[in-house]
């Protein structure tokens, strides 16, 4: 027994100087990512910057998740493809005047049950949930997708909008039109990718809850 | 430098009723005519009628009763992309015992591209994979048709009262029941075939395939005339303030494409049948012979009659361009490929002062006098290892390398104009051929089984802009 509550001991010691360490990281800018339990990250994906993975979301290797200026949150139940690219980046214009510190690093914000194809690019500071953003779609950062809408391949949308619920964005000319039901979320395939995807790939390791649960164990 | 074998650099002129100037990848040579020939100087002809998505045959009689329409698959009203049909389940009461529902499968139409559905519509799923999805009647479909068969009673009237005309002229020479008989041959095949080709001053002769069944009689059809309204419905009188829903408004497109209907709002697009598409043959105009005749089954890409130009015109493409000064002499390369098994001998000769076919060269050009010899294209070469490499002493001033039936000269250019547009010559390339099509004539056994004949073209080179 003895053994056993020298063990415990050390444990707590130990996650209190991690605890420490952890509160010198936050008065820096936080460059971890924090995964939730549930999700299945790949080990080839690449994460940069503050980035908050929900549950039930899958990233798959060779994807790209860049919090430059500014944090990224995204929700549960996301589908984020191959080479996808989620990236919070500065304006491309940065005048003299308005050098790093005056620009405030913005949030974006993800919401649940949003599906990135393959080789789609976002740069849009807020979606909703239940959008799917094609392949090689390209979002710009001045875009707020509401919920429901579906980003065609290769359409291009630079605009300065909010995009109204259940619109679809397809063709060359990057036509829309609204739809009357919004796209299913994909469950099944959630829950297949979770179940396949770690049996080949080494999974990112994901936050445990919070250090409170371990004195209840006791 | 994939720019310099775009296939609109190098023109091949075609004498026809209009003098064409297309690359050789798109003519025809006939080969009893040895002559080229473009797609305006043959004739066309439908040769079967198939589906683009579901590849089915349909023989043509079938393809007029259903309006040139696929029965099985959709076209997307919105994007006009195929639709795809899709299943769910759905809990449905058994017949048996309201009370229990078991799991159905309901299926409806949607569009991968733009994410159409059936459902957006209004239109009910069907229980049914296909065939259960019909598209909305016409409400004028009756007039229509009343007008249609009245129209092609009165221009058989027309015909036949023309016909006795002509007939009354000639009739001492002619019997009274050919004349008959030809009426009747001529009118059931209709257009299409070369007896009926259109002839300027007939009357309405795009209704003269709408031929009447032998042997019926002629009954005077009477149609009531269209009735001119005195009032028209007023319009609606929120028109000029209520806000238009955008998403909702059809494109004009999206509206031409169902003539019938023209549906302003989003919200009666109904899908229509796919389209069928055609398989042609093509036939020299002058001697009547098919040049193109593709395989009957639509799954099948290749012909079985197939005289392209490629095959039997040895080929100038360019391969590279010095750097082009305003009167400076220029060296450019060229390739000349033999597509025919036997040893071809090709002349060039540049084109003359006041050649009527050179009205576009901007530039002097010096071919080689010399003859060109090119091998004959031999397939197994690449595998034959003990073959030996034929021996044609080349001058290397003219050739610049030889590689199996392939041959790399030299041409020198001079740009005549300091102008903005690209510098085009032109020459003339003679060569001969070996026509394997014509009969061997057996009286003469003597001779060399296929005489040639030598064949003169008239190529057209564009060689890009002046560099300054």
């Amino acid at each position: 027994m003895t053994l056993l509550m020298l063990r415990r001991i050390c444990n707590r010691s130990s996650k209190k100087l991690k605890s420490i360490n952890k509160m010198s990281d936050k008065q820096s800018a936080q460059k971890s990512a924090k995964i939730a339990a549930g999700a299945v990250v790949c080990v080839e994906s690449e994460i940069r910057g503050d980035v908050t993975i929900g549950a039930r979301t899958v990233v798959h290797p060779k994807a790209r998740i860049i919090a430059e200026a500014g944090p990224i949150v995204i929700g549960e139940g996301n589908l984020i493809e191959e080479q996808a690219l989620i990236i919070n980046s500065y304006p491309e214009i940065i005048t003299p005047d308005s050098l790093f510190e005056g620009v405030e690093p913005k949030t974006m914000t993800i919401g649940i049950n949003n599906v990135f194809e393959v080789g789609c690019m976002s740069q849009a500071l807020k979606i909703g949930d239940n959008n799917v953003i094609e392949s090689k779609a390209d979002l710009g950062r001045n875009m707020i997708l509401t919920s429901g809408c579906i980003i065609g391949a290769c359409c291009q949308v630079n605009t300065c909008e909010v995009i109204p619920e259940n619109t679809v964005i397809f063709g060359s000319g990057c036509q829309r039109r609204v739809q009357t039901e919004r796209p299913q979320p994909q469950t099944l395939q959630l829950d297949f990718l979770m179940k396949i995807l770690p049996n080949y790939h080494h999974l990112k390791k994901t936050v445990k809850t919070s250090s409170a649960a371990t004195p209840a164990k006791n | 430098m994939a720019s310099l074998l775009q296939p609109d650099r190098v023109l091949y002129l075609v004498h026809g009723e209009k003098k064409i100037r297309s690359p050789l990848s798109t003519l025809y040579f006939c080969r009893y005519c040895s002559d080229l020939r473009s797609l305006e100087c043959v004739s066309h002809e439908v040769d079967s009628h198939y589906c683009p998505s579901c590849l089915e045959n349909m023989p043509s009689a079938e393809a007029k009763l259903k309006k040139n329409r696929c029965a099985n698959c959709f076209d997307c009203p919105c994007c006009m992309h195929t639709l795809s049909t899709r299943a769910t389940n759905i809990p449905a009461p058994l017949p048996d015992d309201p009370s229990k529902t078991a799991m159905k499968k309901a299926y409806y139409l949607a569009c991968g591209f733009c994410r159409w559905t059936s459902r957006d519509v209004g239109m009910a799923d069907k229980s049914v994979a296909s065939g259960g999805w019909q598209e909305p009647e016409n409400p004028h479909t009756q007039r229509i048709n009343k007008l249609i068969e009245y129209y092609q009673q009165l221009a058989q009237r027309e015909k036949l009262d023309r016909d006795r005309k002509k007939l009354a002229r000639r009739r001492p020479y002619m019997p009274l029941a050919f004349s008959q008989h030809t009426i009747h041959v001529v009118e059931k095949y209709g257009l299409g075939t070369r007896l009926q080709r259109q002839r300027p001053g007939a009357p309405i002769t795009s209704l003269a395939g709408l031929s009447l069944k032998e042997g019926e009689d002629q009954k005077e059809m009477k149609i009531e005339p269209a009735q001119a309204l005195d009032e028209v419905e007023p319009l609606p009188e929120d028109c000029y303030t209520r806000p238009i829903n955008l998403p909702e408004v059809t494109t004009l497109r999206q509206r031409l494409l169902q003539p019938d209907i023209q549906p302003a709002g989003a919200s009666q697009l109904h899908p229509k049948h796919k389209h069928l598409l055609i398989k042609r043959s093509l036939r020299c105009r002058k001697c009547e012979h098919n040049l193109s005749k593709p395989e009957f089954n639509p799954t099948s890409i290749k012909f079985k009659i197939q005289l392209v130009a490629v095959s039997y015109i040895p080929e100038v493409r360019i391969m590279s361009i010095p750097n082009l000064r305003f009167q400076k002499e220029c060296q450019v390369l060229l390739t000349l490929t033999n597509p025919v098994e036997n040893i071809t001998h090709v002349n060039l000769v540049g084109c003359e002062e006041g050649d009527p076919e050179d009205i576009n060269s901007t530039a002097k050009v010096m071919v080689p006098t010399m003859e060109l010899v090119l091998a004959g294209k031999d397939a197994a070469a690449e595998y034959d290892e003990l073959a030996e490499p034929q021996d044609f002493q080349d001058d290397p001033d003219v050739v610049a390398f030889r590689k199996s039936n392939k041959i790399g000269f030299f041409i020198k250019v001079v740009p005549q104009r300091e102008e903005d547009g690209d510098v085009t010559v032109s020459f003339k390339i003679r060569h001969d051929f070996r026509n394997l099509a014509a009969p061997i004539r057996p009286s003469e056994e003597g001779d060399a089984p296929t005489e040639a004949v030598w064949l003169t073209h008239h190529v057209e080179l564009s060689l890009g802009p002046l560099v300054a």
